[in-house]
């Protein structure tokens, strides 16, 4: 197990090392000159020169690459020319805000579809079955803008039981203790994933259900209820683990819309107003840690489901 | 346990008694009637064996019996008496507290029948928690007594083991284990041993048979083998289409064998004493639609001996002296005699292939040589197929970031040749690399070393251009034909197909040589329409066959032809084979784990174990007189459908399971399950040494003659 996960770790940090460079080669090839950026159109030639000159901005793509990596390594992600302010400082800020949505929003998911996909298992093809799956098709169809909007307008403008923008406080803190002003960009975030992750559960269920050891439970005398969580919970729980773990990624992306439609300050709004701002440090920032939570997500669900399913290791 | 030991030790009393028991299956608007009228009795301490064939309804009368009939099953009719108690319409709170406490179940092994997230000490311990109230620690205790009383080495290590951790022999041991940790008074053995080896088969079925004595159980053992039931069982039910065609005591049923169908089942069963010139009996046609309820004994369609009255009428149960009961309007007078029917070799092109029934006989059973057929249609004066040192190696699972990659010795220098017009049998068990061997033969695989030379030329070091038209001569025949079809392609599109590839004919022809081909394996022209699905196993074996033979090869590698069919059925594609084998002059080499098929089939023989030859010879050589220790054991281990069939002595079986062919043994691979095995066998490998002039061993201690099987 220990070697696994070593070996796991290892293909992990290869696999980041790629990632930053590609980005780092496809920024410089859409802006190889940061200081015409940061001073702007209007700035003379010299002064752009003079600022890639004092910045590093002159020297061989290599030369760059190295010098951050070095700086990445020593926690240094860059210094945002538009905000002012250190990447770092900026990222951390908001990321926490955007953790804490995401991971609401997809626990909530998890807490509802879990049951939900087993349940339509269990009572396959009766109306209960029936309706969840059509609800599921029309949910997953729904873009998430719109669903928002649509939630915006039945309970904030009909309705007015919730605000329609999120919390602006700084402090996850304030945040977490004003579940209301949270509750409608939770409860987008969520609904696409329960339409998705209890299709999901079912069909893994399902799966499960039609194996022999279901069978040789109840040949035991076990109780239906007993059947599912001492032996069916677990090994229907596994595909969906890990499809949440390569799911972190696409949850930040869908924070992109969720905290715009709802004027939520994460990094989805940083990564927006970088964009619109050309804010280049702050985007290739972003995108790295976009890809170093993708190929977290992906070892902890590979270590997760290793712990969990011992053939695992022998098979990988 | 012979039969005589069961009745022995038996206090008379009734366990079980199921009278006129029906079940029906409500599956969308058909609705199936697996078991019709079942009447069965089992006494203290006896074991019942079910035996059927697919669709009989012997499981789904043990899962009656358990309670557990699939969604949207019933019993319609009839009742279930255990020990006094009427199981039939019991609630599922009490009849749960009855399941796994006094009826168990053992299902056939498969990789999924444990939990694989679940340690087995746990899994094996949770009927005593549920039935018994155990502490966790008492029912852990008691699991351990358990494994070790199921022959799992070193139990105290094992209980925190994971399923996939176990070979399939001890996950058959530990699923028994979990079946009889409450000490039930029934235990009911769903083809306990179907998946398995037979030298393991041999093992758990013995340990079966020593349990229930030692516990004091009952036991049903449901089969489709003869063999199994011959040797197993006390009391015999034969099954045919959801009714009980015959039910007695066993060594009463067998000799005095009074349905028609049993005496017709037991002739199909190719033997390992069958003379070979001889055509199998087979039963025609194939079993009816169970969810028609047809007026008449089900089985008339299929009997020789059907007349108007079993059409017509349904035949009751006849009890005759010892409990002897049987369903037939005509019973017959004891078993079958053997059919008689010749094989023929094939008169020149353009005659009828002669079927059945007698015909123009040979002097001898001995069947046409390789060298009287190779004059005709070969080209070629060497040998058609030759192998030359093949050896082929699979990465193991995931290599290291670091560190050399674990391989799979799957084939480990294999050398035979194979004439032309001559069957070459390899048998071995599951995981000797029989099947690598044949995906070889027909350039499916590349080996990683050594050759194999058709005609002359060497196809393992052709480039796939080459190979293209070649394929053409060598043709592969699969086990499974359900997943060899295309489920998506009619008959005839599958049969024009490789037709179509090699760019033989108009689309026209090839629906004519579709047409022909089908006739060849005995479907109507009909079939060319359907799909995969509508036909039966049977039929879609025949199609595969003549799939193989479509572009007229000269080589057809047959990986496990028959496994998958019933005994009825399998007995037609096996005189099928044997006809197109002989009229066709093909070189074929069968793949088979089944001794008596290969017997049936071959010419020659190979046995291979982990990787090698260890045996070679010509059919009467190695079933006869077999060298090698191994050769012997498998022979020991298959269970004659004969009750009265002498036993191999214990000492002759082959005992454990397999080494793992990523680290096989030093020395002779054998060695560590041969109970000759002496420390030059563990340092030496033997090569494969003449016994005769077409009789090899590779042993350091070959078996003599008088020692072995004769």
């Amino acid at each position: 197990m220990t070697w696994y996960v070593l070996r796991r770790l290892a293909v992990s940090l290869l696999v980041l090392l790629g990632i930053s460079a590609v980005v780092f080669l496809m920024l410089h090839l859409v802006s190889d000159s940061p200081g015409r950026v940061v001073l702007g159109q209007r700035a003379s030639p010299e002064a752009v020169a003079d600022f890639n000159r004092e910045h590093g901005f002159d020297r061989p793509v290599v030369a760059q690459y190295v010098g951050y990596l070095g700086r990445l390594l020593q926690g240094d992600l860059g210094r945002s020319y538009k905000l002012n302010e250190d990447v770092g400082t900026l990222l951390a800020r908001n990321a926490g805000r955007s953790a804490m949505v995401s991971l609401a929003g997809l626990v909530l998911a998890l807490l509802i579809a879990v049951p939900l996909g087993i349940l339509q298992a269990v009572r396959r093809n009766s109306v209960v079955d029936r309706v969840a799956t059509a609800a599921s098709y029309v949910l997953y169809a729904t873009p998430s803008f719109l669903l928002g909007l649509l939630l915006i307008a039945v309970f904030s403008q009909t309705i007015p039981i919730f605000p329609a923008e999120a919390s602006q406080s700084h402090s996850p803190w304030v945040v977490f203790t004003d579940p209301r002003a949270m509750a409608l960009p939770v409860i987008t975030l969520a609904v696409t994933s329960i339409a998705v992750f209890a299709q999901y559960q079912r069909s893994a269920a399902l799966d499960q259900l039609g194996q022999d050891y279901i069978r040789v439970a109840r040949a035991k005398g076990l109780p239906e209820r007993l059947i599912l969580t001492r032996h069916l919970l677990r090994n229907a729980c596994l595909p969906l683990v890990m499809l949440v773990g390569t799911l972190v990624p696409t949850l930040l992306a869908g924070n992109l819309i969720v905290e715009s439609l709802f004027n939520y300050p994460g990094l989805g709004l940083l990564f927006l107003n970088s964009l619109q701002r050309e804010d280049y440090p702050v985007l290739l920032a972003y995108t790295l840690i976009g890809g170093v939570l993708t190929v977290a997500g992906n070892f902890v669900a590979d270590v997760v489901v290793a712990a969990a399913d011992r053939r695992i290791e022998l098979g990988a | 346990m012979s039969t005589a030991d069961g009745s022995a030790n038996t206090d008379g009393g009734r366990l079980l008694t199921i009278r006129d028991l029906s079940v029906e299956i409500r599956r969308g608007d058909r609705i199936v009637r697996p078991v019709r009228g079942v009447s069965l009795a089992l006494d203290r301490g006896e074991t019942l064996g079910i035996v059927g064939e697919t669709g009989s309804g012997k499981s789904m009368t043990g899962l009656a019996i358990m309670g557990m009939l699939p969604a949207g099953g019933r019993i319609t009719a009839g009742s279930i008496d255990l020990d006094g108690r009427e199981l039939v319409g019991l609630p599922a709170a009490r009849y749960r507290a009855i399941r796994g406490n006094d009826v168990a179940m053992v299902f056939q092994d498969s990789m999924t029948a444990l939990n694989p997230t679940k340690r087995i000490g746990e899994q094996v311990a949770e009927p005593v928690r549920l039935h018994r109230g155990a502490s966790k620690r008492e029912a852990r205790a008691r699991a351990e007594e358990m494994l070790a009383l199921v022959g799992l080495p070193r139990p105290a290590e094992r209980l925190d083991d994971f399923p996939h951790q176990l070979s399939g022999g001890m996950r058959q041991r530990v699923m028994i284990a979990m079946a009889l940790v409450c000490e039930p008074r029934l235990v009911i053995a769903d083809e306990p041993t179907t998946a398995l080896d037979v030298t393991v088969q041999a093992e758990i079925l013995d340990l079966l048979d020593d349990l229930r004595s030692r516990l004091g159980m009952s036991m049903i053992l449901v089969t489709h083998d003869m063999g199994v039931i011959a040797r197993h069982a006390d009391r015999v039910g034969v099954m045919y289409a959801g009714r009980v065609a015959e039910t007695g005591p066993t060594s009463e049923l067998f000799a005095r064998t009074r349905h028609r169908y049993t005496q017709a089942l037991l002739s199909s069963i190719p033997s390992l004493t069958q003379d070979r010139g001889e055509e199998l009996f087979s039963i025609p046609g194939a079993p009816p639609d169970l969810t028609v309820v047809r007026a008449g004994c089900p089985f008339a369609p299929r009997c020789a001996g059907a007349t108007d009255r079993c059409r017509a009428e349904l035949p009751p149960p006849v009890t005759e002296a010892g409990g002897h009961v049987h369903a037939c309007w005509h019973p017959a007078e004891g078993p079958a005699a053997r059919t008689r029917a010749r094989l023929v070799v094939p008169a020149p092109a353009g005659s009828e292939p002669t079927g059945s029934g007698p015909t123009a006989s040979e002097p001898t059973g001995s069947r046409p040589t390789a060298s009287e057929l190779a004059g005709s249609g070969s080209t070629a004066s060497g040998p058609r197929l030759r192998v030359v040192d093949l050896r082929r190696e699979h990465p193991a699972g995931g290599a290291g970031l670091f560190g050399g990659r674990r391989t799979v010795k799957a084939v480990s220098g294999v050398s035979f040749e194979v004439a032309a017009g001559e069957t070459f049998g390899l048998v071995g068990e599951s995981g000797c690399g029989k099947s690598s061997l044949g995906r070889m033969l027909v350039a499916l695989d590349r080996p990683t070393s050594g050759e194999v030379i058709f005609d002359g030329e060497p196809v393992t070091r052709m480039s796939a251009r080459a190979l293209g038209p070649r394929r053409t001569e060598l043709q592969m025949m699969f086990q499974d034909s359900n997943a060899s079809l295309d489920p998506r392609m009619r008959i005839g599109a599958i049969l024009r197909e490789p037709l179509a590839i090699q760019g033989v004919g108009t689309r026209a022809q090839r629906t004519a040589r579709a047409r022909e081909l089908l006739r060849d394996v005995g479907l109507p022209a009909s079939v060319l329409e359907r799909y995969p699905h509508e036909l039966s196993g049977g039929q879609r074996q025949r199609v595969g066959l003549a799939r193989a033979l479509a572009l007229d090869p000269k080589v057809l590698v047959a990986d496990e032809p028959v496994s998958a069919l019933d005994v009825s059925i399998r007995s037609q594609v096996l005189n099928l084979m044997r006809r197109v084998q002989l009229e066709r002059g093909l070189s074929s080499v069968v793949i088979s784990h089944d001794l008596a098929v290969v017997r049936y089939l071959a010419d020659r023989v190979g046995v291979m174990y982990l990787g090698k030859l260890v045996e070679t010879g010509t059919t009467d050589e190695v079933y006869g007189s077999a060298a090698h220790p191994y050769t012997a054991g498998l022979l020991a281990a298959i269970p004659e459908a004969d009750p009265g069939a002498p036993r191999a002595p214990a000492a002759a079986r082959v005992r454990g399971e397999p080494p793992s062919p990523v680290d096989p043994p030093s020395g002779c691979r054998f060695r560590t399950r041969c109970a000759l095995a002496t420390a030059l066998c563990g340092q030496e490998e033997p090569p494969l040494t003449p016994v005769t002039g077409t009789h090899h061993v590779a042993c350091h201690h070959p078996l003599g003659r008088e020692e072995s099987r004769s």
